[in-house]
């Protein structure tokens, strides 16, 4: 019997992986989807901190990487990015905040001009481009949120589905910080539903979003929206648990993938196009094992380059009554008043201020991670422990400045369960970056003392110190390794993320982004594999791709 | 707590809650929930010997002490040392062994008695030696003694703020100590009022808060 070929292949089924496969499958196109993680019933989706928030055991728990210290020559193996491995991907587990990039964040090189050690670039597209997909993917992900409050944001034609969440106690506090040092602060737009919308309900407002899947899936995910939508046309081919480790290629062209089942048996598909958003970290990894010696569609040899993350600079602020941080989601309020980039403070870019539980809503990462001099063991444990119910977080979603010695690369040594070699991440810091992230720190610090905390620390808790100290998790956001562009010595993709090399292979995830913002990116890479797909079917119609 | 002129040295503190995730030291293995919720429920010892069991709850007893509240030693930490060891966190079970027996042998050459017969003056400075990394002697070949430490520490922790299921969090004694009151995904989540404090909240254990 004659194998089957696919229209189209897609590798990950997150955020990205499952817009491509929602748009093309209601187009028509038969789609085989391999995901290298299980399929997670909903029952898997509960609130235990230990085993999601601190052992991450549901949704990463075969997801290996090394982390390389250029300056000493050492390796450390673990799991960084904190990736999801798992049908619907990372957006499973996420916090829902779903921002539009600002227009200026779309062509960074020209507006700052170019920047030493920093691999500044344009998007080959612009805020006006991306603006009808960021709509879409609001109205498909029942964004709650309060349009025109966020005075920054680029022009927006409508405005968002569901009304705003009600604040906390915490997210009060830091909206009276913010007004008094003049800020103005907002609610921050929401992938989680205040509302019933598009059949999911209304969220119970419990406590555990990013780290957790949804039990109700009031939180947008394409596990619930996507995935399920993509399903019902029947030319879906979902295979969970398939490890894709190869890309085959013929006459320039790729003709389908190779991958490994939960019992490491090799399988192969074929396809007439390859779309991969296997993220950051997973798509310029297979593309490097691909193809001959330099990868998959690398002749710029920028495949891996140009890994960014975000920096989260901090204040965790302790207050004299209960502040509800543990009730509602990850963060509630927000204030961009500090993100308009100014070269005066010493540094250039910026990012939007988050109410941020990341550690301060869950009893055991408050007790891990937020822990002050002295309050590590003993009487001082104690007494932080005591402070729990007392302390709100919040941060700076900070843009990181691109470096091209930033990168994902195969580990020469190290190697996952398969024998697969491990991604290997190399990351230091811009000095722009360290003066940013040390500014913002006494700006938040001000807030918070402003908004009445007894005590105030700035524990840079990510991003920042991944090269100062030691590698710590917290590199969630990634972007970057596999940006577009219109040259193609200086991008891997062209402005519809379509490899300049190889003509049926295309990416659809955060890698394409050439920077990164200065907010959370999920909603910019729906909005992108929106517009990725909207591209490939009007063009298949026109010039049967 | 550090005051904000002090952002270098809370920075490196902070750092090193979440240094043991990624450094390798803390190392988790995906073990099926059933396994070990089924040796929960059997709190007498599963891996840790009779005369380690005393030591480790000893430890769990300093690094989260009693004071007018409960502390490890109510909330049965090492009952969730033990079980962690034996299930998820069986990978940390040798590093473990090897720093208890490291710590017997220290403690019969300086003090000639077993770390739990010590003093808790005696006993916080022989966890500060292992903290810092200067407890002598300690011998060579496996787990530093600051590498042990932070083993424990982080596990204690685990164990004292952990759901009760996991053989720790005896009573919810660490949730009533951080004044939370209990994972809300199953029952119902929180109104409006309730975020604001302008309506009081049921704890799992029974207290409006």
């Amino acid at each position: 019997m004659k194998k089957k070929i696919f229209d189209v292949c897609v590798i990950g089924t997150g955020a990205g992986g499952g817009v491509v496969i929602d748009q093309l499958t209601a187009a028509g196109f038969s789609v085989v989807a391999l995901e290298r993680g299980p399929y997670l019933p909903t029952s898997e989706f509960d609130d235990d901190e230990l085993r999601n928030g601190v052992r991450d055991l549901v949704f990463s728990a075969n997801q290996q990487e090394s982390f390389y210290d250029a300056s000493t020559g050492e390796t450390t193996q673990g799991s960084f990015s904190r990736i999801s491995h798992c049908v619907g991907g990372t957006i499973t587990h996420w916090d829902g905040m779903s921002w539009r990039f600002r227009p200026d964040e779309f062509r960074v090189l020209s507006t700052e001009g170019a920047v030493a050690g920093a691999s500044l670039a344009d998007w080959p597209i612009s805020y006006e481009d991306m603006a009808p997909f960021y709509e879409k993917a609001e109205w498909d992900f029942g964004i709650s949120g309060s349009a025109g409050a966020h005075i920054t944001e680029g022009p927006r034609q409508k405005g968002y589905p569901n009304p705003p969440h009600p604040y906390r106690t915490a997210s009060t506090r830091i909206a009276n910080g913010a007004r008094a040092m003049g800020y103005k602060p907002f609610p921050i737009p929401l992938a989680i539903n205040s509302k019933a919308h598009g059949g999911r309900p209304e969220c119970m407002r419990g406590g555990s979003c990013r780290a957790y899947g949804c039990p109700i899936h009031a939180k947008a995910t394409t596990y619930a929206i996507s995935l399920p939508r993509a399903a019902s046309t029947g030319k879906l081919d979902l295979r969970a648990d398939a490890m894709v480790f190869e890309l085959p290629q013929k006459n320039g062209r790729v003709t389908g993938a190779r991958y490994l089942d939960a019992r490491g048996d090799a399988h192969e598909v074929l396809a007439k196009h390859v779309i991969c958003a296997a993220g950051t970290i997973g798509t310029p990894h297979l593309m490097l094992q691909s193809g001959s010696s330099e990868g998959l569609g690398n002749s710029s040899g920028l495949v891996g380059k140009n890994l960014q993350f975000h920096h989260f600079p901090s204040a965790v602020a302790v207050f004299d009554e209960d502040m509800r941080g543990y009730t509602g989601f990850e963060g509630h309020v927000a204030f961009d008043d500090l993100h308009p980039s100014d070269a005066r403070r010493g540094f250039i870019r910026g990012g939007v201020v988050i109410e941020a539980n990341i550690f301060s809503h869950q009893p055991i990462m408050h007790s891990l991670a937020l822990a002050g001099e002295g309050q590590t063991w003993g009487a001082g444990l104690k007494e932080h422990m005591r402070n729990f119910s007392r302390t709100v977080h919040f941060a700076g979603i900070c843009e990181e400045l691109p470096m091209e010695s930033n990168r994902v690369e195969l580990d020469p040594t190290l190697k996952d369960r398969f024998g697969l070699p491990l991604p290997r991440i190399t990351k230091t810091n811009h000095p722009n970056d360290i003066a940013m992230s040390i500014w913002y720190e006494k700006q938040l610090a001000e807030v918070a003392r402003a908004a009445g905390a007894s005590k105030v620390m700035s524990p840079s808790i990510v991003g920042l110190d991944i090269k100062l100290d030691t590698p710590v998790t917290g590199a969630e956001h990634n972007h970057g390794t596999c940006r577009m562009g219109n040259d193609p010595e200086k991008s891997v993709l062209d402005k519809w993320c379509r490899s300049h090399e190889v003509p049926n292979f295309w990416v659809a995830d955060g890698s394409v982004m050439p920077t990164n913002g200065g907010y959370n990116p999920t909603l910019t890479i729906l909005a992108n594999a929106y517009r990725v797909s909207d591209y490939f079917i009007r063009e298949s119609a026109r010039q049967s791709l | 707590m550090s005051e904000h002129n002090s952002t270098e040295v809370t920075r490196r503190a902070a750092l090193r809650g979440t240094a043991v995730f990624a450094g390798g030291l803390y190392t988790a293995l995906n073990m099926p929930r059933p396994l070990a919720l089924a040796a929960m429920e059997n709190s007498s010892a599963v891996l840790l010997t009779a005369t380690q069991w005393p030591t480790v709850e000893a430890i769990t007893a300093r690094i989260i002490p009693t004071d007018h509240q409960g502390g490890a030693k109510e909330a049965n930490c090492v009952n969730f040392i033990d079980k962690a060891l034996a299930n998820e966190d069986s990978a940390s079970a040798p590093d473990f062994r090897f720093g208890l027996s490291a710590l017997d042998l220290l403690c019969s050459e300086v003090h000639g008695r077993p770390f739990a017969e010590l003093s808790p003056e005696q006993q916080d400075s022989t966890l500060a030696s292992l903290e810092s990394g200067s407890a002598k002697p300690w011998p060579a070949g496996g787990v530093t003694a600051a590498s042990f430490f932070e083993l424990v520490r982080v596990m204690t922790i685990m164990g004292f703020m952990a759901d009760p299921d996991y053989g720790g969090n005896k009573e919810m004694i660490g949730w009533q100590v951080a004044r939370y009151p209990g994972p809300r995904h199953h029952q119902g989540g929180y109104t409006p009022a309730q975020m604001l404090g302008e309506e009081p909240i049921t704890t799992l254990w029974g207290e409006e808060m």
